[in-house]
């Protein structure tokens, strides 16, 4: 069995690996040739013409496959699981603010709102949070989205995907992340009532008021013009004692309600202006400059 | 890396655990067939054996940076291969609710004199020695021998309890040391 | 032989910044094949590129690129999948892999089929010879594999239009030789427009070239044409001519000005450099570029 090599080497020819193969060889015959395929290139080589070629490309190519694609992270798994589009969670995964940078930022500042209700246990208690859960999806979207932030953003701007469908996927991702982040803390609020989800609709206002903006003005500057309003809202309206503030009574709600869909309505009759860097539509150009 | 010459098994891979997917490709290209026919051997199952295959040549791209270079490419891809295929075994086995007999892996590789001596086959007696033992202590030879499984590995490969594997790898190393003597 | 059918017209693009007219009133016709985009730093190039491309529209003026108007958002979004742009400096996620980058810019254009998709990654990634690195990180990779990420990116979905800004810009000798090959290809049956402040890439590969000067188009011909332009306005001395535009001393220590020659001068034949130089160099050569 098998053949010795010019300089005397013993190797398996192809017979003897057919044999292997087929189960057609006794033990020591067996471990002959385990033991020298391991080892012997031009033997491995040989054992090529035992494997279907259909096989090895099919394997191949599913193996190219994975390792070409690196294992996706937790959270783009699981939205994968619950049934969002590959190619969407894909997009999300790219987006600056979904590090884990900007999560531990929502997390600290709401453990510190939580922290201060559980400090200051008085008809307050909720007001942190209240004031401070609006401003994390903007602070959060801001840096999602724009020139200097997203780093495609020139290229982004070329490809068919609208760049307004781009924002709204990641401004959504934010926000929901956020709401779930801020809804965990308020159910660890001392007291616990339905005033303690009173940012639920600020936070969807102040959201939509900002992108609306933002068809006008630098994101940027839309952003932090949106968060300065709320600060002053809170800090004028704001009447102590016991602190409460009208922005959060149910006429405050209702309002911040229909905010949000006037900034909708805006949005979309505006989306034109996300299209480009400078922009495609025919509505007066409020910021000629922009970008520049 | 000169030109005229293949690069080696041992430079491929260092190849791979720099990222290099053309290495990555040449050392499937090298090492799937032989690999696909020796799996043919453990199982009947193709689909296992395509699975474990490709459970393999991962591990081998993930890990290419941990191999030290001791020992050929090929065996050391081969240890993850019988691996793999024992926890397809295993899961068949907690699936089919037979046994849960999860053990810990051995780590060391490294063989006694002795088995690399029944490795190497260097001698005639010893073959023929082999050829005369029972193909159920052959095969209990062949796993915790030739493919480096533990005790518990072995018997989840073969499907017999661990206390099996011991006392056939016992009875066979004992009638191999008698026939040699 | 019949003259191709142009790709791309543009009619009196204009574009201010602030004071700044970066395009004046620039008209032109671009054809299949490579054409060249030469001017100085400063000349409106990325501008009239950002255009085509669509990442801007212009305050005043048109183009029609393959038979569709960007200022229609259908048609706009239609075009943006058949063009393939590669920014200046494009950025880049630095913690993707070179395929999950390509990748990434292959769902913003709008290829979906996960398989299909994958594949074209694959085949973009092997056209510019990055296959065997691209599940290497890009911060790990070099300046100028990066920029060969970026030329992949703009090659998805095999574009009809390929825009490239400065594409040779801080390629080393080898890469700017393996480059030339690439675009030399690519530009058959397609249309390449790419920008550089080099001439030997116009030489090199282009079969046509426009230049850009302070926002107005000063010349759009063959490369052959363009240093046609300098044909008599070059010539040899031993000193450094006063009278010339522009002179530097050569290899054999003669001097080679350009400019308009003196009497009886040691006349050269122009490159075209010359001609590119003669352009930039004053408004007393204005009917020499008209
Ligand atoms: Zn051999």
């Amino acid at each position: 069995m098998g053949g010795v090599d010019a300089a005397g080497a013993w190797h398996a020819d192809g017979e003897v690996l057919g044999a292997y193969s087929d189960g057609r060889l006794d033990a020591a015959g067996r471990w002959s040739v385990e033991a020298h395929l391991t080892s012997c290139a031009a033997c491995r080589l040989q054992a090529r013409a035992l494997v279907d070629p259909a096989r090895l490309r099919r394997l191949r190519a599913a193996l190219i496959e994975a390792v070409d694609v690196p294992r996706a992270g937790v959270v783009e798994r699981l939205l994968v699981r619950l049934g969002v589009a590959d190619h969407t969670v894909r997009v999300l995964a790219a987006t600056p603010a979904l590090r884990g940078s900007w999560l531990l930022a929502v997390a600290t500042t709401l453990a510190f709102a939580v922290l201060a209700a559980w400090v200051s246990r008085g008809a307050d208690a909720t007001m942190w949070l209240l004031c401070v859960a609006p401003l994390l999806p903007l602070a959060g979207i801001a840096v999602a989205y724009g020139p200097g932030i997203d780093p495609t953003y020139e290229i982004g701007l070329a490809a068919p995907l609208g760049s307004f469908r781009l924002l709204l996927l990641r401004a959504a991702t934010v926000l929901g992340t956020s709401t779930l982040l801020a809804a965990a803390a308020s159910l660890m609020l001392p007291r616990l009532g339905w005033g303690a989800a009173g940012w639920l609709l600020p936070s969807l206002g102040l959201t939509a008021c900002s992108l609306a903006l933002a068809t006008t003005i630098e994101p940027l500057r839309a952003f932090g013009i949106t968060a300065g309003a709320w600060v002053v809202a809170v800090a004028v309206t704001v009447a102590p004692p016991p602190p409460s503030s009208v922005l959060f009574s149910a006429a405050g709600q209702v309002a911040f309600a229909t905010l949000a869909l006037l900034a909708a309505v805006v949005m979309m009759v505006r989306r034109g202006r996300f299209e480009a860097d400078r922009g495609f539509d025919t509505t007066p150009r409020f910021a000629a400059r922009r970008l520049r | 890396m000169r030109p005229d010459r293949a690069p080696s098994d041992a430079e491929l891979l260092a190849a791979v655990a720099e990222g290099d997917s053309d290495a990555f490709g040449a050392l499937y290209d090298q090492h799937a067939p032989w690999l696909l026919v020796r799996l043919r051997r453990r199982t009947a199952d193709s689909d296992a054996a395509d699975q474990v295959a490709q459970e393999t040549f991962l591990v081998v791209w993930r890990d290419a940076g941990r191999f030290r270079g001791q020992g050929a490419v090929g065996a050391w891809i081969w240890g993850i291969a019988i691996r793999r295929l024992v926890d397809l075994q295993r899961g068949r086995v907690a699936q089919e609710r037979l046994a849960g007999l999860l053990g810990r892996r051995r780590v060391s590789d490294v063989a006694s004199a002795e088995e690399q001596a029944l490795v190497r086959l260097e001698h005639r007696e010893v073959i023929r020695a082999l050829n005369r033992l029972s193909p159920e202590l052959q095969a209990v030879l062949q796993a915790t021998v030739l493919d480096g499984l533990s005790t518990r590995e072995a018997a989840v490969l073969l499907g017999i309890p661990p206390g099996t594997v011991k006392t056939r790898a016992m009875r066979a190393r004992a009638q191999l040391r008698q026939d040699l003597a | 032989m019949t003259t191709p059918a142009s790709t791309v017209q543009a009619r009196d693009l204009t574009m201010t910044f602030g004071r700044t007219r970066a395009l004046d009133g620039v008209s032109f016709e671009l054809v299949p094949g490579v054409t060249g985009l030469l001017g100085p730093n400063g000349a409106g190039k990325t501008t009239l590129l950002r255009v085509l491309a669509t990442v801007s529209a212009p305050d005043a003026g048109s183009v029609l690129t393959l038979g569709l108007d960007p200022r229609r958002t259908d048609q706009r979004l239609d075009l943006r999948g058949r063009l393939g742009y590669m920014p200046q400096e494009p950025g880049f996620h630095a913690h993707f892999t070179a395929f999950e980058f390509v990748d990434y810019v292959a769902i913003l254009k709008e290829l979906h089929q996960r398989r299909a998709r994958h594949e074209e990654v694959r085949r973009v990634l092997e056209l510019v010879g990055l296959d065997a690195v691209r599940r290497k990180k890009i911060k790990a990779l070099s300046g100028g594999m990066r920029r060969r990420v970026a030329l992949a990116q703009a090659l998805l979905g095999d574009p009809d239009l390929l825009i490239l800004d400065e594409p040779t810009a801080g390629l080393d000798p080898e890469q700017r030789l393996r480059f030339r090959e690439l675009v030399g290809q690519l530009g058959e049956g397609r249309t390449v427009l790419l920008s550089t402040h080099q001439t030997e890439d116009v030489v090199a590969l282009c079969q046509q070239v426009m230049m850009l000067h302070l926002g107005k188009l000063r010349f759009t011909g063959t490369p052959l044409e363009l240093a046609g332009l300098a044909q008599g306005h070059v010539w040899h001395s031993h000193k450094r001519d006063p009278g010339a535009l522009g002179a530097w001393r050569t290899g054999t220590g003669q001097h080679r000005n350009i400019g308009n020659p003196p009497a009886g001068a040691d006349l050269l034949e122009p490159t075209l450099e010359d001609g590119y130089l003669l352009l930039l160099g004053g408004d007393q050569f204005e009917e020499v570029a008209a």
